[in-house]
């Protein structure tokens, strides 16, 4: 395939480059390659707004995967299961049923430890451990073999918590793999601070989730445009995308803003970009992580007709992950939603499917 | 997220006590990507063709069990379930009049990854009271 460089890809060349390198069949017969090593999943999390709705239930989810050939099964607890954390055992019959039905696999079940408690007190360490062991649990009743637990600020670790908890996740068998989510740096004290868990423990039971959208190199323009929609001047989303992707520093680019005159959009606009990248992040970086990344959040927010992610680089992303060895899965993760949802009506479906076409390429299957 | 779509228009109504109207009910939905406990909950304010509710004036119905704003911040044990409305209850004497009305719902939730008071959605919706 023609080779795309990082700027190019994100200075409007890529949809011509990317077009020449695609062949001019795009869905081959059935039965085509299975080249790589990497799985392709999908978090049920991506067909929130239909489920929401009630337009979709478990099943739908589970057979859409299915039609994509895809095997990865990924799950927001609280989104989805009923009575969480104990669901009813027909629930989990039937769940394990689906599995076998459309030939998937769990991967990766997302959980959340809120240590805060809604701001009326805080867990300690001991009761925050106690609530991921029963998380734990329903992982294992699922048959999922990892769980991601998510707890206080973002960039915060929890290592304290996860080392009490190991001795179940080794019990049960489930890897605790804790998010490396935008805004964390893959060389900071978050990735560290787990490493070092890992080390003094030699545990194999506990490793990272990551999620691509670590690798933002600009910021969405579904996000771009709701702000405008909202309110944002152009003057300042202007601003707001260049700084970032000249790798300007979030607390840099909030304070530009301030002094611009902002409208409360403007300043959601220049906050909310916390959630994307930083651009110093690079791919190869992921190396140090290996052999202790159990799971990838496929996350993107605008498959482009060009059927490519208009933000994240997966281009670069997946001949790294090739590279390095990682064998898991990587499960789609559409959050591109929240941002459209108030001006035309989302088809979830739609986005993962281009994605999963993106990804068949980028695996030389097609 | 879900802001468009998290007060429904179905289940809008009054409530009356001996006959009398002491309020009045909406469905909602969380616009939050999951569901909660309810101690996670944060601020709601119920607005009615400019009349604010929050506070005391609201109760909050889940599974059956009705809860105070309050008591909801203590109730570390139901959840409420994405994509499940809930009942919010406005207590207010008299209710609303039949007819069409202009409603706005704020919504806070407070997971811990997110800081204080930054997760909140608006969502307004014009819709109408039968009875």
């Amino acid at each position: 395939m023609t080779k795309v460089t990082r700027r190019e890809l994100l200075v409007g060349t890529s949809a011509v480059a990317l077009s020449a390198s695609l062949p001019g069949q795009i869905f081959p017969a059935a039965g085509g390659g299975t080249a790589g090593k990497i799985k392709r999943g999908v978090t049920f999390y991506s067909y929130q707004e239909e489920y929401y709705k009630h337009e979709v239930g478990v099943e739908d989810c589970f057979a859409e995967v299915a039609s994509m050939g895809a095997t990865g099964v990924q799950l927001i607890a609280e989104e989805m299961v009923p009575n969480y954390p104990n669901p009813p055992q027909p629930w989990v019959d039937n769940w394990q049923a689906m599995m076998a039905k459309y030939k998937t696999e769990p991967t990766n079940l997302d959980t959340f430890v809120d240590v805060y408690v809604g701001g009326h007190r805080t867990m300690s360490t001991e009761e925050a451990a106690e609530t991921l062991i029963g998380q734990i649990r329903l992982a294992n009743r699922l048959g999922f073999k990892v769980v991601r637990p998510t707890t206080g600020p973002v960039e915060q670790p929890a290592t304290e918590m996860i080392e009490r908890a190991l001795p179940m996740a080794e019990k049960y068998d489930v890897r605790i793999a804790p998010e490396v989510h935008a805004p964390i740096p893959l060389d900071g004290k978050y990735i560290n601070s787990y490493l070092e868990l890992i080390h003094k423990t030699s545990t194999k039971h506990m490793g990272f989730t990551v999620d691509c959208g670590i690798f933002c190199l600009r910021v969405p323009r579904v996000f771009i445009a709701y702000h405008t929609r909202h309110g944002a001047q152009k003057r300042v989303t202007d601003y707001v995308s260049k700084a970032f992707e000249d790798g300007a520093s979030h607390d840099q680019i909030v304070a530009a803003v301030q002094k611009m005159d902002p409208s409360p959009a403007d300043l959601q606009c220049a906050r909310g970009s916390l959630g994307y990248g930083p651009v110093t992040n690079k791919p190869q970086d992921l190396a140090r992580l290996m052999p202790y990344i159990y799971n990838i959040h496929g996350k993107f927010y605008e498959m482009t007709d060009e059927l490519s992610e208009y933000s994240i680089a997966y281009e670069e992303i997946i001949p790294v992950l090739e590279k390095i060895g990682y064998e898991h899965s990587i499960d789609s993760e559409y959050e591109g939603q929240r941002w459209t949802q108030d001006a035309v009506p989302t088809d979830s479906f739609e986005q993962v499917r281009r994605q999963h076409v993106m990804l068949r390429r980028l695996f030389g299957e097609i | 997220m879900f802001e468009s779509q998290m007060i429904l228009t179905r289940g809008f109504q009054n409530v009356y006590e001996n006959g009398q109207p002491i309020g009045f009910q909406i469905l909602l939905k969380t616009a939050y990507y999951r569901g909660v406990f309810l101690d996670i909950i944060g601020p709601i304010e119920i607005t009615v063709d400019g009349a604010k509710y929050s506070g005391d004036q609201l109760r909050l119905t889940v599974d059956g069990r009705t809860f105070t704003l309050e008591e909801a911040g203590r109730t570390e044990n139901v959840h409420w379930d994405f994509g499940t409305a809930m009942i919010v209850t406005v207590l207010t004497p008299g209710g609303l009049k039949p007819g069409i009305h202009e409603v706005t719902v704020t919504q806070g939730v407070n997971p811990s990854y997110v800081p204080p008071n930054v997760f909140r959605a608006t969502g307004h919706k014009r819709m109408t009271l039968v009875m």
